[in-house]
């Protein structure tokens, strides 16, 4: 024993056994959010149960099982529930998603597994993705256009696709022209407003000048009327069929055809039919805006947002950062004020971001912005362009929040370089700042993206401070469009980390969000992984480059 | 014995102790140096001829680098490092307050005792530090590169790959672009550190052989601890002992009659 504790290989195994830890946790997590983050996306079949009720009677309930749990036989019997008979000690309970929101009191319904009398998955059982109040589960029994029904010859199915492409295509379009050509024409009738109070502002304002607004604004207006014409025969249009489905309360309701997104049949599905409708999904997912307070629809705003927020924050965090860490490696004395601030800078690191975001709030967004409205943007006063939260401030504040990982692992790197290239380099008659630029920041520039990829890896996770300076639950517009100058920092942004919070808690219909709550989180360390994984290619390229450090 | 440079032998020799001021490259006078409390070299006073080899000879420690590295300046990145005395670069002081070092260093070159290319191409190695001095043309540069790779003995071997990086080659040959890296910009004096203490004996003797070359049109200072090879490539040689300089004669004089015990010591491989 004593001999085997010598040789070492106690310590390996420890070591080893931790690594292993780690790394099962780390893929476990990955593993467990993914599956049931992507579990959201296959289509479930639809079930049509049977169900024997208190009194004796049944009742027909129509949707997906969502989840089912094991509870004691005893504390669905106290909480009421009458269970003669059941002779088991556990019980097994499902959670139906019944859609339908509103026609019946919850869209989400507990079922007691020995209720069920009968469980079937029939053919023709439709799910319908609605532009609002959720799914519809149903059975498609007729079409009508206009108000009158078609006569469909025999295949009802075939014919009801065509005409929910047809309206699926009509609103995008109506989509497309109110968000570009329509956006454009607001954007521009906001700049002329702008314009105008400006020049009210300098006092110099001429009756020409007032002609000339006037004339432009009304160019405008009835440009705005012509595509409002256009969008609301397009609109027209779209409502022109509706279905009528039967539901599982036996009723024919009516679902026009303008609300619906896609119709699927998933019980008569084969399993390819199922996997592409699964990555369709998953497209859908990443590339559309939410709907309905986020509960539906996807995250893409979210996903444009993160990236956007931390592209912006590491062009300002790596310029700063690698300054201040050259400062403090090549120029500042070696001494204890050096040391002082070295000590500072780490410690900045510990702070908690929501002290960054309070930081950020107080400083970026009311002084520095509200200063900047005072003298750049007087005529949009008294409401505020840059002196409220926003993109900027929000990648300002997590800019300063990853200074200090950026400064540490920079000055790592400018230590790390040999003292005999620097010697070489002076020894040709180079300064030393012309040495520090042509030789020593290349040199360090594997150990500069090391410093980003962390910084990064924290403020693609980081919400606390975010919510102070400038993200929200849903922004109109995107901080990039087709009106100059383009990017628009000023604009409050969506983020993935926020969303997550959003949709998982302060969500109405809890139920529907839970997985979306795991599909976000799932997509997020997409996400943060794909950043790194591309600062981590850059940083082998430079490596690779400057190989002669390994020697 | 030694066997001393034949080359060598047959040149006129100088009377070392009073040079003429248009023969002296270098005039150090009365060099002290100090490392915080710690005194490193002590009184050196020599006069360094102009287009000839002069080698520093001496066990490890006793000041040859030191004394190499005051010549363009390298000590000032020496925080605590401090120095008085005179080196006088063809009657200019080069510790006056109004040098700028930069400018010293551009006309007194330096190669180190290992290697040191830039991570860069052969090319850019080469031009370093013509580009500094802002030229841009593309024909001055190639010509330079040229010149200077021929200067190094290195042409021949790396004319077809000049964009290769510069790590790609052998020590040897990192070395010698290290030597054509310095004779770009046409310094007057070249000072080498031990240059050949990381190469191999080929490589070493083909920067022998470079050295005795270089002579024509530059003053080389060389640092060695190969008291073969100081033999070997250099004109005249210092011997320097526990920061003092003992002996300083024609390289002939030195190993054949010293006139120190020291240096008899050191040479008959008594110690060091």
């Amino acid at each position: 024993m004593k001999t085997w504790f010598k040789s070492g290989k106690p310590w390996i195994w420890l070591t080893a056994g931790s690594v292993s830890i780690s790394l099962i946790a780390v893929i476990g997590l990955i593993l467990m959010i993914g599956w049931r983050g992507l579990s959201f996306f296959w289509p479930a079949a639809i079930h049509e149960m049977s169900i024997e009720q208190a009194d004796g009677s049944t009742r027909s309930l129509i949707g997906e099982i969502y989840d089912s749990e094991s509870v004691p036989t005893l504390r669905v019997s106290n909480a009421g529930t009458i269970m003669d008979g059941y002779e088991e000690e556990e019980v097994t309970r499902y959670l139906m998603k019944i859609g339908n929101r509103e026609y019946v009191p919850l869209d989400f319904a507990w079922v007691l597994g020995p209720a069920i009398r009968s469980d079937e998955t029939p053919s023709g059982l439709a799910v319908i993705e609605r532009t609002k109040d959720g799914n519809f589960y149903g059975y498609p029994i007729a079409l009508e256009q206009q108000g009158e029904p078609v006569v469909t010859d025999g295949d009802l199915r075939t014919e009801l696709f065509k005409r929910v492409e047809r309206a699926v295509e009509l609103n995008e379009r109506a989509m497309a022209l109110q968000e570009n050509e329509i956006g454009a024409i607001n954007y521009q009738l906001n700049q002329l407003n702008l314009e105008r109070r400006s020049m009210e502002l300098d006092g110099n304002v001429t009756q020409e000048a007032l002609d000339d607004f006037e004339r432009r604004r009304e160019a405008l207006q009835s440009e705005y009327l012509e595509y409002e014409k256009e969008l609301f025969a397009l609109r027209e249009e779209a409502g022109r069929d509706s279905v009528i489905m039967r539901d599982m309360r036996g009723e024919e309701i009516k679902v026009p055809m303008y609300q619906v997104l896609d119709v699927n049949f998933p019980n008569d599905m084969g399993f390819f039919a199922k996997l592409g409708h699964f990555f369709q999904q998953i497209g859908k997912f990443v590339s559309e805006p939410p709907r309905e307070a986020n509960t539906e629809g996807g995250v893409f705003p979210a996903i444009f947002g993160t990236v956007f927020m931390v592209l912006l924050m590491s062009i300002i965090v790596t310029p700063f950062g690698v300054i201040a860490a050259v400062y403090l490696h090549e120029y500042a004395g070696k001494n204890a004020v050096t040391k002082l601030i070295r000590i500072a800078v780490i410690n900045l690191a510990g702070v908690p971001s929501i002290v960054y975001g309070v930081f950020g709030l107080g400083f970026f967004v009311y002084m520095v912005g509200g200063s900047l409205d005072q003298v750049f943007y007087p005529e949009a006063l008294p409401s505020p362009t840059f002196g409220t939260p926003g993109v900027l401030w929000s990648a300002v504040t997590l800019a300063i929040l990853t200074l200090p990982v950026v400064i540490v692992s920079t000055e790592e790197g400018l230590s790390r370089i040999p003292s005999n290239l620097r010697e070489g380099s002076l020894s040709l008659g180079a300064t030393k700042w012309e040495t520090i630029w042509r030789i020593v920041i290349p040199m360090a520039s594997p150990a500069i993206m090391t410093g980003l990829i962390l910084a990064v890896a924290r403020a693609a996770g980081e919400v606390a401070p975010l919510m102070l300076v400038g993200v929200v639950k849903s922004a109109p517009m995107l901080p990039m469009d087709g009106n100059f100058p383009y990017f628009h920092l000023d604009r409050k942004f969506m983020h993935l980390g926020f969303h997550i919070y959003d949709v998982g808690f302060q969500s109405p219909n809890v139920e529907a969000a839970r997985p979306l709550v795991y599909a976000t989180s799932f997509l997020l360390i997409t996400v943060i992984v794909g950043l790194n994984l591309t600062a981590i290619g850059v940083r082998n390229h430079l490596r690779e480059k400057y190989r002669s450090l390994e020697q | 014995m030694i066997s001393v440079n034949p080359g060598t032998s047959n040149l006129e020799k100088l009377d070392l102790h009073n040079l003429p001021a248009e023969q002296t490259a270098l005039d150090i006078k009365n060099l002290n140096l100090y490392y915080g409390e710690e005194q490193a070299l002590y009184d050196v006073s020599m006069r360094i001829p102009n287009n000839r080899v002069t080698a520093f000879i001496g066990p490890s420690g006793c000041g040859k680098s030191t004394l190499l590295r005051c010549i363009n300046r390298m000590n000032d990145l020496v925080e605590i490092c401090r120095i008085d005395g005179e080196i006088a670069l063809h009657g200019q002081n080069i510790y006056d307050k109004k040098v700028d070092v930069a400018a010293l260093r551009r006309r007194v070159g330096m190669v180190f005792q290992r290697p040191n290319p830039f991570p860069k191409s052969i090319y850019e190695n080469v031009v370093y530090g013509l580009r500094l001095q802002g030229v841009k043309d593309k024909r001055i540069l190639d010509e330079a590169v040229e010149t200077s790779l021929r200067g190094a003995a290195l042409w021949d071997e790396v004319k077809d790959r000049l964009n290769a990086s510069a790590f790609s080659l052998s020590g040897g040959q990192q070395q010698r672009v290290v030597i054509a890296r310095s004779i770009a910009i046409e310094p007057e004096i070249l000072l080498l550190d031990e240059p050949t203490s990381a190469l191999d004996p080929i490589s070493t003797l083909t920067i022998e052989e470079l050295i005795t070359e270089l002579k024509e049109k530059y003053t080389v200072v060389i640092v060695t601890h190969n008291m073969q090879q100081a033999a070997r490539v250099s004109d005249q040689t210092g011997f320097l002992y526990m920061g003092k300089l003992v002996e300083y004669a024609d390289t002939d004089t030195l190993f054949t009659t010293p006139a120190e015990k020291q240096t008899e010591d050191y040479i008959t491989g008594r110690y060091g």
